[in-house]
């Protein structure tokens, strides 16, 4: 369809009265040419600003926006051929969901009889064929999402915006709607830039991610990037459910290593890593992050002794938690775990598992203890 | 988008100032008047310079108008005062009986419950002369008419409507579930009216009570029919300055400012009663 | 005995029945958890319980005493809204507090009880701050404060974790049984999220369509699921869902032949995503499927498949098996144990048999 390009993109509002606010600070992303990018962040992180903005309801205050190359940031929005998905869900309440969702294709010339059979497939795809002929009034907000949802997909423009395009999906329709879009997205090539506050709808369906804080981009990567090289605390912790064990910790030099120490909440250590093959001059601190999926239990894990705390199956994984001196720490797996409340297990923390960050800066500086740096 | 251009500020600046004017200039007329002489008022073309007097404002004080036609005993004072009680107690008498029906309209749903309700809210819409007469008689039968009793019950009418359709709309705002939990913390249901339901409504009782307040100070008719002279309120009183000898524009430009003083002042205080935001985010969403 | 009896509660409003001949016990220091989905009575079981809506019929008992008639005030139970409920002019410690004014506590113990709550919540540094200055995790942990505060008998918790944050939420989730413990009550936990009430239910109760649809082990609501509405509302992502037609002791699943000894007729088959395994290369007895995306999850990916006849396939896979995978479509061999399939009778929905788990 079109790439899409954010160059250095600054959003300043200046309410009355009041201090100006930095919405987004100089972000530069490239969306390419059928690429599907989720913007992720919490509320006021200034994701909803850039999509705005890509739509054309905010000016940009700093930067450009280019679609195909072509500077369309002082465009009207109906100049720009993008498509919007609003959180709001904005339907138009005296039409029917079918005139909803074929509203837009109507401008098209040439759609034609086309239109009938583009709304049937986008409304089966989305599990509202059977209320196609309700009005928004009434129907659940769940539907109301979802007959928005395609009302932009049905238009296959050049650039599609999704603002939180599936917050109020019914749980059961979550996964298999996701797939559909996904599948639905990929097959038309459609460049799609998604708001999202939800890490695992992010990870799900984007080809790459943008986690966006205080309206600073982050880190832009793909979801196995993002996962397994968080530039920072915050991208680390922010992604992954359960999210990341963080410890404060200290690294410091041995013969033929690395020794990796974490403190419990009074200072003392309360386990301690051997990492072979690294070299390191000082004794440093450290924040050290460990992945709950990939924390091992049971025989063969001796890097520390962990009492149970909470021992949950949940029909297809376990989620466990230690007292390990005094930290708390989460670990996953797939099979049901023999363990009660006060029990004391090994735990095994892999060295590929652990990230190392600067305490000051929350900066990363090493992902996975076995790679040579 | 929200860049303003000096011109769109420029006109959005006059438009406001005419709105100003428009709603201001009367009364910045009236108090200009209630500092001069009925020759200075009746002046033509009128001036806003002249020597102002405070004759005015010392007639009512004292209570002696002099016309060319004699001497006359103003009672304005007494009417002013008459127009404190009627009104603060009928404005009392409706909230202790408005606030609960509010209450019982907002929160339960009884048979009828919304006829009763519009029934009441009726009452406002019938013309008071429609219902004069036959009140009069009554009043009459009863005993009560020249009685502060009697007065208050009827203004009462009017601010309970008032009261109760504004109160009710701040009864429903506020969510079941803040009352709920103060019963499950285990206080019983009059304590939960006391210390939940009647504080978080309380911008809406001020904005009520206040509106009423006005709407009992205005009245008229009603005081005009059943109050004789030492029962009157400054609207009814005020006719004194209509005399044998002309209109005294001065007095009763000094009158009305006197009689504003009152609901100007008790509005300023409620004012941050009114403003302040009855979800205190308490309650998510 | 000492806890929460619910004994035939019915109700109905002008609408239609809310709740149907619900009975359940809760033993003090137990947590049950109540999961629906919304708009099945849930939240008017739990002011039943409370006090604050009359049942039509059957009886609520605490700790051996029908309180069937008794008033809110006077039933000793604690509870927790989805809403938070805080009372907006009061700040965090005079709303903890609220439950012992009732109870007219001396002001040292009273002060020294809503410190210890306050502590264990980790909220005793915002215990002067209205709620409005409070975020909404500190919110949830105040109102949950407040239930817990005057060591009720009986606790009711409507969804109190539906509107904080997924971190926050989580958190609470390993947090909470250890504090609900703490305080030995029968505790009744309504959620919309299978998982939290997988993680925080000693036992489970299904509420559909205003009646209790399984009451069981949170391990057998998931593998044992009693309908296949349980089963959809359990497992993320969903179950796969197939219908079919028994014939000759058995049904085709995918092309591939199940037998099913206490079935017949028409069926609906269910088989967990987690349940399939997925392989790139031709595998024998393999059944070739078209693999048309793939949605990391954790450590997970789920894939989407189209099954030999077009039927929408969801598998979970481990993180090595899907990074095979491209973006593109491609044809893939899915297999599964036939012990792991759930029948389920098309009409009523009911399971038919005993699963191996």
């Amino acid at each position: 369809m079109a790439s899409l390009l954010l160059d250095n993109v600054t959003k300043i509002y200046r309410p009355r009265g009041k201090a100006p606010v930095e919405a987004v600070k100089r972000v530069t992303l490239d969306v390419k040419d059928g690429e599907i990018v989720a913007l992720l962040g919490s509320s006021g992180c200034g994701k909803t600003s850039m999509l705005r903005m890509i739509a054309g309801f905010e000016d940009v205050t700093e930067g450009a926006i280019k679609i195909d190359g072509k500077e369309i940031h002082r465009l009207a929005p109906a100049e720009r051929d993008v498509a919007m998905a609003f959180e709001g869900y904005s339907l138009y309440p005296p039409l029917k969901v079918r005139e909803n969702i074929g509203f837009a294709l109507l401008r098209q010339r040439g759609a034609g009889a086309d239109i009938e059979a583009r709304v049937k497939e986008v409304a089966s795809l989305l599990e509202i064929g059977d209320i196609l002929d309700r009005y928004p009034s009434l129907i659940s907000a769940g539907q109301q999402q979802r007959t928005s949802l395609a009302r932009a997909l049905i238009r296959r423009a050049p650039v599609s915006l999704l603002d939180e395009p599936m917050s109020q999906l019914e749980p059961q329709l979550r996964a298999i709607l996701r797939a559909r879009l996904k599948d639905y997205l990929i097959a038309h090539k459609m460049t799609t830039v998604f708001v999202t506050h939800d890490q695992t709808e992010a990870v799900a369906l984007a080809d790459r991610i943008a986690v966006m804080e205080k309206g600073e981009l982050q880190q832009f990567g793909t979801p196995d990037e993002i996962k397994t090289s968080p530039t920072n605390l915050f991208v680390a912790s922010f992604i992954g459910e359960p999210p990341m064990n963080i410890f404060a910790g200290e690294v410091s030099p041995v013969s033929g290593g690395v020794a990796v120490r974490g403190f419990g909440p009074d200072g003392t250590s309360a386990f301690a890593l051997k990492a072979p093959g690294l070299e390191l001059d000082a004794s440093r601190r450290v924040q050290i992050g460990i992945r709950p999926h990939l924390i091992r239990t049971g025989t063969g894990a001796s890097d520390a002794t962990g009492r149970v705390i909470t021992n949950h199956w949940l029909g297809d994984q376990s989620h466990i938690s230690f007292d390990i001196g005094g930290c708390t720490v989460v670990g996953v797996t797939d099979q049901p775990i023999a363990a009660r409340a006060g029990d004391a297990l090994p735990v095994g923390f892999p060295l590929r598992a652990i990230h190392l960050f600067d305490p000051e800066t929350g900066n990363a500086l090493a992902h996975g203890l076995d790679r040579a740096p | 988008m929200e860049r303003v251009s000096t011109l769109e500020r420029a006109i959005r600046t006059v438009l406001i100032v005419l709105v100003l004017v428009f709603f201001l200039f009367p009364i910045f007329w009236i108090v200009l008047m209630s500092f001069q002489n009925n020759d200075q008022i009746l002046r033509i073309p009128p001036s806003i310079l002249f020597e102002p007097t405070l004759a005015n404002y010392t007639t009512l004080l004292t209570g002696k108008l002099q016309t060319t036609a004699g001497n006359l005993d103003i009672a304005f004072l007494k009417n002013l005062g008459n127009s404190l009680l009627l009104s603060t107690g009928s404005v009392i008498l409706s909230l202790i009986l408005g606030v609960p029906a509010a209450y019982a309209f907002a929160r339960f749903k009884f048979r009828l419950g919304e006829n009763i309700a519009f029934t009441l809210l009726s009452f406002r819409f019938a013309p008071p002369l429609l219902v004069l007469l036959p009140l009069s008689l009554y009043f009459k039968q009863l005993g009560l008419t020249d009685s502060y009793f009697g007065l208050i019950w009827i203004y009462q009418l009017i601010c309970l409507p008032l009261i109760l359709w504004i109160v009710r709309g701040y009864f429903e705002d506020v969510s079941p579930d803040i009352e709920h939990a103060y019963r499950v913390a285990g206080h019983s249901w009059w304590t939960t009216f006391r210390k939940i339901a009647i504080p978080l409504a309380r911008p809406g009782i001020a904005a009520a009570g206040l509106l009423a307040f006005i709407f009992a100070w205005n009245n008229f008719v009603f005081a005009l029919i059943l109050a004789s002279a030492d029962k009157q309120p400054v609207t009814v009183g005020a006719l004194a300055f209509v005399t044998a000898s002309g209109i005294q524009y001065g007095q009763i430009a000094a009158a009305i400012v006197l009689s504003v003083m009152p609901t100007l002042l008790l509005a300023l205080y409620a004012q941050r009663y009114l403003v302040e935001g009855l979800s205190l985010g308490a309650v998510k969403g | 005995m000492s806890g929460l009896v619910l004994s035939h509660i019915s109700k109905g409003f002008k609408s239609g029945k809310v709740l149907e001949d619900v009975s359940l016990d809760v033993n003090a220091g137990e947590i049950v958890a109540i999961v629906g989905p919304s708009g099945t009575g849930k939240t008017v079981l739990l002011r039943i319980i409370a006090g604050l809506q009359e049942p039509d019929g059957g009886t609520v008992a605490i700790d051996g005493v029908d309180m069937t008639e008794a008033a809110p005030e006077s039933r000793g139970v604690g509870m927790a809204f989805q809403n938070f409920a805080l009372f907006p002019h009061f700040n965090a410690f005079d709303n903890i507090a609220s439950p012992l004014t009732a109870r007219h506590t001396p002001s040292d113990t009273l002060k020294e009880k809503v410190g210890a709550v306050a502590r264990m919540l980790k909220i005793d540094h915002v215990l002067g701050h209205a709620p409005r200055e409070l975020s909404n995790g500190q919110k949830q942990r105040t109102a949950l404060a407040r239930a817990l505060v005057a060591q009720p008998k009986v606790l009711l918790l409507d969804d109190p974790l539906r509107n904080v944050d997924a971190k926050l939420r989580y958190e609470m989730r390993m947090e909470l049984p250890r504090l609900l413990r703490s305080y030995n009550a029968a505790v009744i936990y309504v959620t919309q999220d299978y998982k939290e009430a997988m993680a925080l239910g000693d036992r489970i109760a299904v509420l559909r369509g205003g009646r209790i649809e399984q009451w069981a082990s949170p391990r057998d609501v998931y593998a044992a699921p009693a309908s296949v509405e349980v089963a959809k509302l359990f497992g993320d992502p969903t179950i796969n869902l197939l219908p079919a037609t028994v014939a000759q002791g058995g049904i085709q699943l995918l092309g591939r032949a199940v037998p099913t000894p206490q079935a017949s007729g028409a069926v609906i088959a269910g088989l967990r995503p987690e349940h399939l395994t997925v392989s790139r290369s031709e595998i024998a007895n393999g059944i070739p499927c078209e693999l048309d995306a793939v949605m990391p999850v954790n450590v997970r990916s789920v894939l989407y498949m189209r099954g030999p006849a077009g039927e929408e396939i969801l598998a979970t896979v481990g993180e090595s098996e899907a990074a095979k995978f491209g973006r593109e479509h491609r044809q893939v061999w899915v297999d599964f144990a036939p012990e792991n399939v759930l029948l389920f009778d098309a009409a009523s929905g009911a399971r038919i048999g005993h699963p191996a788990h």
